[in-house]
């Protein structure tokens, strides 16, 4: 590593501005990256990491600021610039075609000539060979829909290599993967790294960027915030510079366990109970085969696994969303009805497609359950003096920073609008709570937050169902665990379980076998 | 401060409106060579009122082509909120007007009154029965309601063109259209010709059903549990099933709703102004419904400015033709045009939102 700081960088990025209307998204960034190196950028969601990416593939055209290649100045001005000088991007929302199979996505990068004779298979060719060599084999007649998370997110950076790019851009590209393929992700980034190529990793995930990189750069609010080797810095002290600057966290601050863990001999009375579900999905595929579990009062049972595994199905099943097909959910012995015999509140996983309408104003966006409510309706017709206040009480209560209520939510930064989500839940006390990946895509401090008032929900004595791919959210905030795995549950403990039996637990194969032996 | 720029920020924009109108006008005129005199003089005999007699007169023409349009224009507010892309309002209207036009012998055995009241409370149940069909189709078989309100049009078409050669010819069984409605059956002319300057003044009482459809309207959309619902369907319905809320029903509600607006204009029209029923009964009020409720902003309230205005267009239509010698077609350009100018608006204020959310 010290001998590629001698080397000429291979990418130079100097006083990068960019302004959106009167947002300042970039102001006077600089990058630089040498050739053989991991290189992270840090930061919270709005620091302006994806707009400095979207400048250098060439999307977006900056406002001033210079970018030079190997000491040479070069303009970016689209996307085929940017990939004629060797960058390449690795989106964190796939490009591929998922009715088109692997060979005819490959088949789709390729300049076609004006040759009558296409053949998919010619065209796709140099693609698999690139795969090969890095020991990757992609069955060329598979649906890409069909393919795993983890083997598209492959053929995506098969994609990018084909294109000989020097420079690789990744952007959040662990957010999808379960542990296991983290690790598998990283080799094949090192391994890039070892051929002479430049690797940008977009992350706000600090263990992975202390395990991946080489060097990290830290942006905060458009600003450079800090630049130095992972070697010669901490997980704490990279927080600090994302979220405050200079100041150091408390490690215990980075990943928030806020309160001790409850034994299930201290837990309340068991309320839900559910037996045997059987779930199907949109699809009339089985999404859950026979899940059983129990929550007491006062408690959070995490469950964890990787998405498409029916976590979403479960979410649905337990917030009385979705049907089931076999076995029974009862409440405190008796009927399961959500909203009539017991107060339930569900925060679902997207907040922009299914938690929120982003058109409509942000108070009411926050009274989804409100209206519902007899006590502000007075014949048929809603009390809108009540709600108002309502509204407002929540906005000062769960700390929404905005200059109106009556602004529409989309204008609202990601944080702000998973509080609207949470105050929404959270208002009437619930007993039962069914989260699902409620803090995807937050930064610490908004994460930190609703971390917060789940646990504050757990201490009135609310039952919590918490399902989450992120490990780190579920060892923080979870008293018990599970693993959901292709339809089925299987228990885990939270203090001993390593990464790799973790992985392997995810991966399916090993949830079974190893799942007994860990509970 | 915050607020005065908020206030001068509406106002530029509510004079963008007028502005881009004018502009229009004079455009219009510009491209038909006709100088600003006779323009001039055209507009102030009511080239855009309705006629250059008596004020009272215009207006009253104003309303009266303006009503049907607001009511189509409502139910479009309505279906569209929802999410729901109903292009069905021709029909529903046509269904209406046909089972209140059926209804009508029942005078031989009900009071008058009483007859009205039957003949406009079908004619809504019957437009509802229409939109819900297409509703149903949705919700049942995710049959897009684009299509299915369209095939259901010309199902309402055809059976009208059935029912006036049929069942429901006039007595003499020339023409395809159905007898005159008996007087005591339709609505009451409002104006009494002293006001009116001796001219017949078409102003009924299913102008003051269509005006006091707005606030109904208005007040479901944006102070009902339904209303909200029906807005937050369309908004996003992922959330809206999220939060617990049914989506399938909401999208039937909606298009009842929708289709007994619709179902309401036909009988209005019926009784207001035809008095018969025959195939061209409807000059396409289902269709104008959706550039009039565009232009209104999909609101209540700015679809009752929205058909005033082009209620006034079209009551002008004819006088600006033998005034100006404008062909009356023009009032189709001068509406399309004013469509567009809004959809820009409303486009180039979006891009402005979304570049500021960034």
């Amino acid at each position: 590593m010290r001998q590629a700081h001698l080397k000429p960088p291979l990418l130079e990025m100097r006083g990068i501005c960019k302004q959106y209307g009167t947002t300042v998204a970039l102001d006077r960034v600089d990058l630089t990256g040498c050739a053989g190196e991991i290189h992270a950028i840090l930061g919270e969601n709005g620091a302006g990491k994806s707009t400095l990416m979207n400048i250098l593939s060439g999307m977006t055209m900056p406002d001033s600021g210079a970018i030079s290649l190997r000491g040479s100045l070069v303009q970016l001005r689209s996307p085929a610039e940017a990939r004629a000088h060797s960058i390449a991007m690795v989106h964190q929302h796939f490009t591929l075609v998922p009715a088109f199979t692997a060979a005819e996505n490959f088949a789709l990068d390729v300049k076609g000539g004006n040759s009558a004779h296409f053949s998919v298979r010619e065209a796709a060719a140099p693609i698999f060979k690139k795969a090969e060599e890095l020991g990757w084999v992609f069955d060329p007649e598979a649906r890409v829909r069909d393919l795993p998370v983890g083997v598209q997110q492959r053929m995506e950076i098969v994609r990018a290599l084909a294109t000989g790019a020097e420079i690789l851009v990744f952007d959040e590209p662990t957010a999808v993967l379960a542990e296991n393929e983290i690790e598998e992700l990283f080799a094949v980034l090192r391994r890039l790294k070892e051929e002479g190529r430049l690797v940008l990793l977009i992350a706000h995930k600090l263990t992975e960027i202390m395990a991946a990189a080489d060097r990290v750069t830290v942006l905060r609010k458009g600003k450079n915030a800090a630049v130095s080797d992972i070697s010669s810095t901490n997980v704490a002290q990279l927080a600090a510079w994302m979220v405050q600057g200079s100041e150091v966290l408390e490690p215990a601050h980075v990943l928030p366990s806020l309160l001790p863990r409850r034994s299930s001999a201290e837990g309340g009375e068991t309320l839900l109970k559910a037996d045997k579900l059987v779930v199907y999905g949109d699809r009339g595929e089985a999404a859950l085969r026979g899940v059983s579990m129990e929550v007491r009062a006062g408690e959070v049972l995490g469950i964890g696994g990787v998405d498409g595994n029916g976590q979403t199905e479960l979410a649905e099943a337990l917030a009385g969303l979705r049907k089931t097909a076999e076995g029974s959910i009862t409440w405190k012995g008796g009927r399961f009805l959500p909203g009539r015999t017991l107060t339930a509140a569900y925060i679902p996983q997207d907040r922009r497609r299914d938690g929120l309408a982003v058109n409509m104003t942000i108070e009411e966006n926050l009274l989804f359950e409100a209206v519902k409510d007899r006590e502000y309706r007075k014949w048929s017709l809603l009390r809108r003096h009540s709600l108002r206040k309502l509204g407002q009480r929540l906005v000062e209560e769960f700390d929404i920073r905005t200059s109106s209520m009556f602004l529409p939510a989309s204008s609202l930064s990601g944080g702000n609008q998973q509080k609207i989500i949470v105050a929404r839940a959270l208002y009437r006390n619930p007993e039962w709570i069914v989260a699902l990946n409620p803090t995807r895509g937050l930064d610490i401090g908004a994460a930190r937050y609703v971390h917060t008032r789940l646990l504050q929900a757990r201490e009135r004595g609310a039952s919590i169902v918490l399902i989450s791919t992120d490990l780190d959210e579920l060892r923080a905030v979870a008293d018990r665990a599970a693993i959901l795995s292709g339809g089925r549950l299987s228990p885990f403990s939270l203090d001993s379980a390593s990464s790799i039996e973790l992985g392997l637990m995810l991966g399916g194969a090993g949830a079974l076998e190893k799942g007994d032996e860990l509970a | 401060m915050k607020l005065l720029k908020r206030l001068g920020k509406a106002l530029l924009l509510l004079s963008a409106y007028p502005c881009g109108l004018i502009a229009l006008l004079w455009f219009t005129f510009v491209l038909f060579h006709i100088p600003p005199g006779p323009a001039l003089h055209a507009y102030k005999n009511g080239a855009l009122g309705g006629g250059n007699f008596n004020t009272f007169y215009s207006l009253s023409e104003t309303l009266v082509e303006a009503t049907p349009l607001l009511l189509t224009g409502l139910s479009i507010v309505v279906a569209w909120q929802a999410g729901m892309f109903s292009i069905g309002g021709e029909g529903q209207l046509l269904m209406g007007a046909l089972t209140a036009m059926s209804l009508a012998w029942l005078v031989h055995y009900l009071p008058a009154p009483l007859v009205t009241l039957i003949m406009v409370c079908a004619s809504i149940a019957a437009g509802a029965l229409w939109g819900g069909a297409a509703g149903w189709l949705r919700v049942k078989f995710n049959v897009q309601e684009v299509i299915s309100t369209i095939m259901l049009n010309y199902l309402a078409l055809y059976l009208v063109g059935a029912a006036v050669q049929g069942p429901l010819q006039e007595r003499s069984r020339s023409g395809p259209e159905s007898d005159l409605l008996p007087d005591k059956l339709l609505f009451a002319h409002l104006l009494p010709p002293a006001v009116t300057g001796g001219m017949i003044a078409r102003l009924h009482t299913g102008v003051l059903i269509a005006l006091a459809a707005v606030p109904v309207v208005w007040l479901y959309l944006y102070r009902t549990r339904q209303g909200f619902a029906l807005r937050l369907t369309g908004s996003n319905s992922n959330a809206a099933r999220c939060a617990g809320y049914s989506v399938s029903k909401t999208r039937l509600q909606a298009m009842l709703f929708s289709g007994a607006l619709c179902g309401l204009a036909g009988s209005v029209q019926l009784l207001g102004v035809a008095s018969r029923l025959d195939q061209g009964f409807s000059p396409g009020w289902g269709y104008s419904a959706i550039p009039v409720a565009l232009m209104g902003g999909l609101a209540p309230g700015g679809t009752l400015l929205s058909a005033l205005f082009f209620g006034a267009l079209t009551a002008g239509a004819n006088n600006a033709e033998r005034l100006a010698s404008v062909p009356a077609e023009v009032v189709n350009i001068v509406q399309a045009a004013a469509v567009l100018a809004v959809v820009g608006i409303h486009a180039w204020q979006n891009r402005a939102q979304l570049h500021a959310g960034e």
